[in-house]
């Protein structure tokens, strides 16, 4: 029970000192003034501009100081209050752009994760069955090659081939569209994030299969007679979805950075994308929203990753 | 059971004892990329941002043809040249930002790992709120904030290499901390400063050396990603950012793809090296695989 | 007039910023069009391709650019707008009148008209909106030059008022044509000052009025059926009207070709051909409204020089320029009128792709070891140091950055800046800048152009971006609004155009052309009517306009 206790409170901890880091980076290094009055923000020998600066700088909180600030915003955050975009009306408010977009991004890491675990878990068992046969050497070369290139390159490819030249694929995203055909529209920025994962899990997962191979209760199997294919499926497979199961949760956050690419290059307005354009427009509430998001979901999925491995093997506990 | 069995039989899996002839091409494309990087203004390469317009051949973008190997972008600049120039960038981004990721991240783990008590606790806090985050939104986050030259981008992911080199450095010294040999020397009355320099570096640094050129590959993808995104280097030309000119819009990729395709070869060519001589690294010296 | 204009690049994506000017043109009706006989049909909903979402809607303080003067049209009116002869004729208002010395403006509102709110239009309503627009820092700088402190707007009754404008200006209700001739609600504006928020759901008299609207998405308005002008100038039929920003240009193609758009606007050259291949599309282009050209800050060093900013004029590759950015649409441009306008001066070319001119001018420069105030050396190894600047991040302006660079270093040591929109925009305005790309001018009436080049007009923030005092100058453009004869004022015109050119504070590349698509279902676009019966212009420098459009089905 301790044991859960601290971890919880080092993941709130390490949230925190992540939100305070960001905000304070943020804050420091820019000025939002501009997205709420336009060039009058700058012109500051006018008086009635000065008038509507400090009109300004209440109204979005920024004539206090870095740490009240702060707490503001904490407190904001914390009751699900995430602010209002840095524009001359305050509007959509973060929360709206946040909860339009999210989905999408979630849904996309899910089909790219769902893609990786389904391609990999097959390959991996043939290639450990075949180990060191000619075919365990190629997928050992083919998984080298895709780790190689980069998410944005393997982008680039897929769009040139299926959507450009064959175009099976459409070319944007429509967000009005039906469920059916935006799953659709998915499909290549989730393979974009998902292939070069498949093939890390995959190496993993071949590893790791082969060394339980070797161990004593395998032997004893064969030697009961029990098929090829049960033993890999239902002895060998087991005690290695273990691990597989913590990599594919720790590397969830490799996903969500995949996805920023993946956005950008398939145009689909998910939180990735609008991280980088949001940076890009100095609106910093929108920024800082995303990166505690994107910083609590991927805290979370390792504590439960972390929870899960002690309900498995209680000695991590120690 | 000398049929194809599920075993694995322990032949089949072997320990290379030579580094094998795919480490050494490998670390022969590495080099002659370094080569071309420093003496790239020396050697007979066309100037990689003079518009080589030609009215004779119509509008920009050239295919590949004598005159241009790879063809040229939409402003009539080379291919060739550009794909050249931008190894200057991306591989000095890489080396510097793993060489600044070992002297922080190495000497860090390698103390929290010796000397361990508070300094332990508070390097190993530091590593986890790094790991935090999804490297690349920190490294967008951390470049958006700064001038972005050569020195700034390379320190910026120089500081994402910190915590996995000082946690892997951690972890290979908090394995020989204890061994009997250094036990021995502590005996003996050796300071600790020369116990870690002669007796803890040696052993650790070979699990460190295949890390390197790992850690080389990944920071060369991450500075491709970023240039890709826009956050590299200002004014400079790099892999990624060929290869976003070149896949920026629809028609270009369409129809002039050499413009993206050739510095994507040439980047898939340098991280598959120097993954491949990693990995090479790693199977010779027979290293596990650590917390990474 | 309208304030603040754009930066950015001509053949460009959205790298365009705020406002755009009063600058409406003859654009030309589209190459085909459904046969006059073919009766309008009432209904439908109409979606249109902006470039750009707006922040709000308000004009008394909203930096309306293209996008937002397109949306604007449709829910205000304006008080008076341009036929297709290039007069102001009168559209809200009723009528007109000038005093003998083109002093004393007397403006009849016409009697009857009501906000989409139920408020009256009244003089109380105008002059309310005058007096808001005058004191806002930013659009006022449009206003406030050109009227005395007291008494600019004085009530006669309530549908009657009198302008005092500074000055004479013969053409003096052209300025009411725009962001300040759109007249909203008094009861809205005040509600404004509680809740800022309401600038995004703006109240006019206008021929639609605002529905819904969902930012970065869609913004709808529906058909207003109490428009005043369905008696007076015709009914209108479409139901709705939903305006979608697509910043991204190849996507507002592939929109309106699968059928997801039915209108758009784009200054991206690189579409046009795509679009004239299409047989359901009508494509109309007209380049003779902005021009954009490189725009120096002649208030800082080194450019106060006139030989450095002529340098870099000579130094620069405009052939070039043209080959490789505008894909061969549209044409060069040697100053702000193209060679169709009566007030073209075939005298005036403006230099270009002559480097060892540049570099003897830089020469001569360097030579004399010039410092700032600050007394910072502005010459480093013969070259002059100069910074150019965009907005960011954008791969084509980057392109074209790259190009001047190689145009320039051999006679400049040129730092690149790569900025965020805002703060490209702020440093324009402000004056912190050497060198920036700009788009400008193409006022249907050039006298109103003058807000971009007077003395008075440079300030803390300066609409007069290069900072460029010249009391010859400002002379002209004072024989331009008040010309002896129509005649003499196109060689005033003429004489200004020659001023432009030999201050050198811009380096003139190209004329922006603006294409407006529509599928073979939208009719009826170049039907508007002014309530005498005057026709409308088309479109002005991409703005559209609705209110006599129908869907065919």
């Amino acid at each position: 029970m301790r044991y859960y206790v601290q971890r919880v409170a080092l993941a709130i901890l390490l949230l925190l000192a992540v939100s305070m880091l960001t905000f304070g980076a943020l804050n420091i290094l820019g000025d939002p003034l501009f997205n709420i009055l336009g060039p009058v923000a700058g012109d500051v020998n006018n008086p009635d501009s000065i008038k509507m600066i400090a009109l300004a700088k209440k109204e979005f909180s920024l004539d206090r100081s870095l740490p009240v600030r702060y707490f503001i915003w904490l407190s904001d955050f914390v009751r699900g209050d995430f602010g209002v975009t840095f524009s001359s009306t305050g509007q959509p408010p973060v929360s709206g752009v946040i909860s339009e977009r999210l989905p999408r991004t979630i849904s996309l890491v899910f089909l790219a994760q769902m893609f990786a675990v389904l391609v990999s878990i097959p390959w991996a068992i043939i290639a450990a069955a075949r180990a060191g046969k000619i075919s365990d050497r190629i997928s050992t070369i083919n998984a080298f090659f895709l780790v190689a290139m980069p998410n944005f390159a393997i982008a680039v490819i897929l769009k040139f081939v299926f959507s450009l030249k064959l175009g099976w694929t459409p070319i944007t995203y429509m967000a009005d569209d039906p469920l059916r055909s935006r799953l659709f529209q998915l499909l290549l920025p989730a393979l974009t994030i998902g292939l070069p994962v498949a093939a890390v899990y995959q190496r993993l997962l071949r590893t790791d299969l082969i060394t339980t191979l070797q161990q004593d209760f395998i032997l004893l199997a064969r030697t009961k007679g029990l098929s090829k294919t049960r033993i890999l499926f239902v002895h060998a497979l087991r005690p290695s979805l273990f691990s597989f199961i913590t990599v594919v949760g720790l590397n969830t956050g490799a996903l969500i950075g995949g996805s920023i690419v993946a956005e950008t290059v398939f145009r689909i307005p998910g939180i990735g994308s609008t991280l980088v354009e949001s940076i890009f427009r100095n609106d910093f509430p929108v920024v800082l929203a995303i990166v505690m998001i994107v910083a609590s979901a991927f805290v979370v999925i390792n504590l439960l990753v972390d929870f899960a491995y002690t309900l498995i093997d209680p000695r991590v506990r120690r | 059971m000398s049929n194809t069995s599920v075993t694995a039989a322990p032949e089949d899996i072997v320990v290379p004892k030579k580094l094998g002839f795919g480490f050494w091409l490998c670390v022969i494309w590495v080099g002659l990329m370094a080569f071309i990087a420093i003496f790239a203004s020396v050697l007979p390469l066309k100037s990689p941002t003079a518009n080589f317009l030609n009215s004779a051949q119509g509008r920009p973008p050239y295919a590949p043809s004598w005159s241009h190997w790879f063809g040229t972008d939409k402003d009539a600049r080379d291919v060739f040249s550009r794909s050249m120039y931008g190894a200057r960038i991306s591989l000095t981004v890489g080396f510097t930002a793993i060489t600044a990721g070992f002297l922080i991240g190495g000497t860090l783990g390698v103390i929290s790992g010796y000397y361990k008590g508070w300094i332990d606790r508070i390097s190993s806090f530091g590593f986890i709120v790094l790991l935090s985050f999804p490297s690349l939104v920190l490294a967008i986050l951390l470049t958006s904030l700064i001038d972005r030259n050569l020195l700034t981008v390379s320190l910026v992911l120089g500081l994402l290499s910190i915590a996995p080199v000082g946690r892997l450095a951690r972890a290979a010294t908090l394995q020989y901390a204890d061994r009997e040999f250094v036990l021995a020397a502590r005996q003996i009355g050796a300071t600790n400063r020369r116990i870690i320099i002669k007796e803890i570096l040696p052993n650790v640094a070979i699990p460190m050396s295949s890390l390197a050129l790992l850690g080389m590959a990944v920071a060369v993808v991450a500075e491709g990603g970023l240039a890709f995104l826009g956050f590299s280097v200002q004014k400079g030309i790099t892999w990624g950012g060929l290869i976003q000119l070149g896949s920026d819009a629809s028609k270009t990729l369409q129809n002039a793809p050499w413009i993206a395709f050739f510095p994507i070869l040439m980047l898939f060519l340098t991280v598959l090296s120097l993954n491949f001589a990693g990995d090479r690294l790693r199977t010779f010296f027979d290293v596990k695989e650590t917390t990474l | 007039m309208v304030a603040v204009a754009c930066g950015g690049d001509d053949s460009s994506s959205s790298n365009s910023s705020p406002t755009e000017t009063a600058a409406p043109t003859d654009s030309g009706a589209p190459a085909t069009d459904a046969p006059a006989e073919e009766t309008p049909v009432t209904g439908g909903t109409l979606r249109v391709g902006l470039e750009a979402d707006v922040d709000g809607l308000n004009p008394t303080a909203s930096a309306l650019a293209v996008a937002g003067l397109t949306m604007a049209s449709a829910v205000f009116d304006p008080l008076f707008t341009f036929d297709v002869d290039g007069n102001a004729v009168p559209y809200l208002a009723e009528s007109i009148e000038p005093s003998a010395d083109f002093m004393v403006w007397t403006m009849k509102l016409r009697a009857g008209v009501v906000f989409h709110d139920g408020t009256p239009l009244t003089t109380d309503a105008v002059i309310k909106q005058f007096e808001i627009t005058r004191n806002d820092p930013l659009v006022g700088l449009a206003v406030k030059p050109y009227y005395p402190e007291t008494d600019a707007v004085v009530k006669i009754d309530d549908l009657t008022m009198e302008f005092h404008p500074k000055e004479a200006n013969q053409y003096f209700p052209t300025a009411l044509t725009a962001q300040l001739g759109y007249i909203a609600s008094p009861t809205w504006l005040d509600a404004l000052v509680a809740d800022p928020t309401l600038e995004q759901q703006p109240v006019g008299t206008g021929p639609f009025q605002f529905d819904s609207r969902t930012e970065d998405s869609v913004t709808k308005f529906v058909r207003n059926d109490n428009w005043w002008g369905t008696d007076i100038i015709g009914p209108t039929y479409l139901d709705a009207i939903e305006f979608y920003p697509v910043t991204d240009p190849d996507t507002r193609t592939e929109m309106i070709q699968n059928d997801e758009l039915d209108i758009l606007h784009t200054t991206d050259t690189n579409q046009f051909q795509t679009y004239r291949d299409d047989p359901t599309l009508v494509t109309s282009i007209d380049d003779n409204g902005e021009e954009y050209f490189l725009m120096i800050n002649t208030a800082k060093a080194p450019f106060d020089d006139i030989r450095v900013r002529k340098a870099l004029a000579l130094a620069t590759d405009r052939q070039g320029y043209y080959d490789l950015f505008n894909s061969g649409e549209g044409r060069m441009a040697d100053q702000m009128f193209t060679p169709d306008s009566p007030y073209f001066n075939a005298d005036v070319t403006q230099e270009g792709n002559d480097p060892e001119g540049a570099a003897a001018l830089v020469a001569e420069y360097c030579g004399e070891n010039p410092v700032d105030d600050a007394g910072v050396a502005q010459c480093t190894d013969g070259k002059v140091n100069m910074e150019y600047q965009w907005s960011g991040p954008s791969v084509l302006a980057t392109r074209i950055a790259d190009f001047y660079n190689e145009n320039w270093k051999a006679s400049f040591n040129v730092t690149f800046d790569e900025k965020s929109q805002a703060d490209n925009i702020q440093e324009a305005a402000l004056g912190i800048y050497n060198v920036v790309g700009w788009r400008q001018f193409g006022a249907e009436n050039p006298g109103d152009d003058r807000v971009w080049l007077e003395c008075r007009n440079i300030g803390g923030i300066s609409l007069n971006w290069p900072r460029f005092c010249d009391e010859a100058r400002d002379a002209l453009i004072m024989e331009i609004a008040n010309p002896a004869s129509p005649d003499e004022r196109v060689g005033s015109i003429q004489k200004l155009v020659q001023n432009l050119h030999d201050s050198y504070a811009y380096v003139f590349m190209t004329h922006s052309s603006w294409a407006i698509v529509s599928t073979d279902k939208v009719h009826g676009n170049c039907d508007r009517k002014s309530p005498e019966g005057n026709a409308l212009v088309c479109s002005i420098n991409g703005r559209m306009f609705f209110q006599s459009t129908w869907l065919s089905s």
